[in-house]
């Protein structure tokens, strides 16, 4: 329970006031989708790399492929959550973040295709380039859904503004 | 309802300073609420910074801008049934939904109007249903939704509760 002394008549309290700025905070927000998305680039790259290796790799390889893979995943699993139920976007968030991840996820492809041509078969680097491809669409889609909500909350704004109060 | 509806859109927006206004115009009557059902400006306190909280994280799924009063309230209430069902369980916190006010020093300061010393006096249903309709002005539709009951429920609810509350305020000493 609450330490401090109650602001009067239901005045917002200080606590509460910090409590609400860290709840919006748009650089919390940022962190996670960056590290979220650093996570899920890292395990595809580590993915890539380790479909790749021209020769059978010994199991303890393997496994720290695997867990490193694992690392990046749960990375992004936890902002993703984060991100849906504790810091939800915002429509200019969601832009920002959108934004962010079409650039990182188009690095990401161009960097994965590039190492699969120089280390595996045509087939497997054309396998990495269409998966590159797949996330560089939903990015761009979820660019596109993110930018129309903005559109959509900014006329709604705008007709809210212009009605007689 | 107008300026309400703008605020939630700006806040969906992700205006930062539009939190601060929206908080700044509903914070007092949701305190108010929740003082009024449990009795306790702290408790109170900690309740409406849980609903905020609630609210922040939910706004973006808030199809209807203008329907904010109702939505924060059944926050709000839906807080509060947490808060009673955690007291309930914990056996060494006694709780009295009808009389919750018993103890707390601040109550007789904070209590402005014969109707809100009156409403300490009723049970938990009669007394929420009249800070929701005379106290917060939420029109009968909107309170039906908050309560999550038909708003002939809320009518008769309401009669109910003027009776039992006129009762209380003669037993006070005030003219009915």
């Amino acid at each position: 329970m609450s330490e401090q002394t109650p602001a009067p008549h239901g005045e917002v309290p200080q606590e509460l006031e910090r409590a609400l700025a860290a709840e919006i905070s748009l650089g919390s927000r940022m962190r996670h989708v960056a590290v979220g998305l650093a996570g899920g680039c890292a395990a595809a790259l580590v993915t890539v790399l380790w479909v790749t290796e021209p020769r059978p790799l010994p199991a303890r390889t393997q496994a720290a492929f695997a867990v490193l893979v694992a690392i990046g995943l749960a990375w992004a699993v936890f902002c993703g959550w984060v991100l849906s139920s504790r810091r939800p976007l915002y429509a200019r968030d969601r832009v920002l973040a959108a934004g962010l991840a079409l650039v990182v996820s188009a690095v990401t492809g161009v960097a994965g295709t590039a190492l699969a041509v120089a280390r595996a078969t045509t087939a497997q680097a054309m396998a990495v380039a269409l998966v590159g491809v797949a996330l560089v669409t939903a990015a761009g889609l979820a660019l596109i859904g993110a930018r129309s909500r903005r559109r959509a909350l900014l006329r709604m704004r705008d007709a809210r503004q212009q009605e007689p109060s | 309802m107008n300026q309400d509806g703008l605020l939630v859109v700006r806040c969906q927006l992700g205006e930062r300073e539009a939190f601060r206004e929206l908080v700044r115009v509903w914070h007092a009557p949701l305190w108010r609420y929740l003082r009024g059902m449990v009795g306790s400006a702290h408790l109170a306190d900690d309740l409406a910074q849980e609903t905020w909280v609630a609210v922040v994280r939910g706004l973006p799924r808030l199809r209807e801008p203008e329907r904010f009063a109702p939505w924060l309230f059944t926050i709000a209430r839906r807080a509060l049934a947490d808060h009673l069902r955690r007291a309930y369980r914990n056996a060494e916190t006694p709780v009295d939904t009808a009389g919750a006010a018993v103890g707390d020093p601040l109550s007789s300061v904070l209590t402005a109007t014969q109707v809100e010393a009156g409403l300490d006096g009723l049970p938990a249903l009669e007394r929420e249903v009249l800070i929701l309709f005379h106290l917060q002005d939420l029109p009968l539709a909107a309170c039906a939704e908050v309560l999550g009951v038909p708003p002939g429920t809320v009518k008769s609810r309401l009669h109910r509760a003027r009776r039992m509350l006129r009762s209380v305020l003669v037993e006070k000493g005030y003219e009915a």
